[in-house]
């Protein structure tokens, strides 16, 4: 058992506000000279860059954690973060299903495109990833929970787009794994992590959480969420 | 002003909380983020929204709120409406949209 650090909230160039330099590769090749073990690729309500990123880290020895930073109709955004591939391709059918189709215009929100390995464009997507799911905070909850995924509302402790901003306080019965916060930690009993939540290169591990872990992987972050078998949050850097 | 009048005057759908349906109002607030809500809107207040999150209740009855206007033609979920009965603070709804209600409910206020 020893530490092992990570971000977990990274957008990749699928992100509108994703800087095109934002390609797999390169998180990767960032993530490395950080000094990450482990991240997370979570783009706006997709995870259509989960695979081939799992597969570049596996490549250079980090390990990628397949994720997706999800807006409910309250306009919350919480990361989604996926036990395997499986759950990923069923939890992409339900943020499909959800969507709302919001129109996008790349002139002014910026470009939203799946690539492959060589960076070649595969996909481009017509609609705004962000925008509000037809999905309330309860049922994004639910949804991730049935793919086994963890649930974590992201940067509470922001002005805009948290669940603090939007519906004032945690609601006491949401089934919540951790919060993830960007100053301060709250005086709140749930698991405070903290992420880059990096839109360019240079951000990546600008925040970063270190875990005591057997080894890096969704099952052993979830283990340290929890505090069981000995893995826990060591700390997280601001 | 009483929640029964606007009710009346502005066409409303009363969703839940009847036993509020006596409670004055004394002025608006129409804003989507709780926590501006939370930080700024004035006891009496009818509140136009379009949040439907059972949150909205707590706010409401956190700054002594006399309604929750929820516009669009958005429905409140069971568990809204359960706490606006809890705690007798009516929830009410409009196909108007907040702009359009707002200006109908400031007009109907300052008339009086």
């Amino acid at each position: 058992m020893k530490p092992f650090r990570a971000d977990l909230h990274i957008h990749s160039l699928l992100s509108p506000c994703g800087s095109l330099d934002m390609s797999p590769a390169a998180i990767i090749r960032h993530a490395a000279a950080r000094g990450l073990d482990m991240i997370a690729v979570s783009d706006h309500n997709t995870t259509l860059h989960c695979e081939l990123m799992v597969t570049l880290g596996r490549e250079a020895g980090i390990t990628v954690l397949r994720a997706a930073e999800v807006t409910s109709s309250e306009e919350v955004h919480s990361l989604v973060i996926l036990p395997d591939s499986e759950a990923r391709v069923s939890f992409q059918a339900w943020l499909e299903q959800h969507c709302s189709f919001a129109p996008h215009d790349p002139k002014i929100f910026g470009d939203q495109v799946v690539i492959d390995r060589d960076e070649n464009i595969i996909t481009e997507i017509n609609h705004f990833l962000p925008a509000a799911l037809n999905a309330t905070l309860d049922e994004v909850e639910a949804a991730a929970h049935r793919h086994g995924a963890l649930f974590i509302p992201a940067h509470i402790d922001r002005p805009s787009f948290s669940i603090t901003s939007q519906l004032g306080f945690i609601p006491e019965d949401l089934y919540i794994d951790a919060i993830e916060v960007v100053g301060a930690a709250p005086d709140l009993l749930y698991p405070i992590i903290r992420n880059s939540d990096a839109h360019i290169p240079e951000h990546i591990g600008r925040r970063y959480t270190t875990y005591m872990l057997d080894h890096p992987s969704f099952t052993e972050l979830s283990l340290a969420l929890r505090s069981e078998d000995g893995r826990h949050i060591i700390s997280s850097q601001r | 002003m009483k929640v029964t009048d606007i009710v009346e005057k502005l066409e409303l759908t009363v969703f839940s909380g009847h036993e509020g349906l006596g409670r004055v109002i004394t002025g608006g607030y129409s804003s989507d983020l709780l926590s501006d809500v939370m930080g700024h809107a004035a006891a009496g207040a009818a509140w136009v929204t379009i949040q439907t999150h059972r949150n909205v209740m707590a706010i409401a009855s956190l700054r002594d709120l006399s309604a929750v206007i929820i516009t669009g033609g958005e429905t409140p979920g069971d568990d809204t409406m359960a706490q606006s009965n809890e705690e007798g603070v009516p929830v009410l709804g409009t196909i108007l949209n907040t702009f359009e209600l707002s200006g109908r409910l400031y007009s109907l206020l300052k008339e009086k």
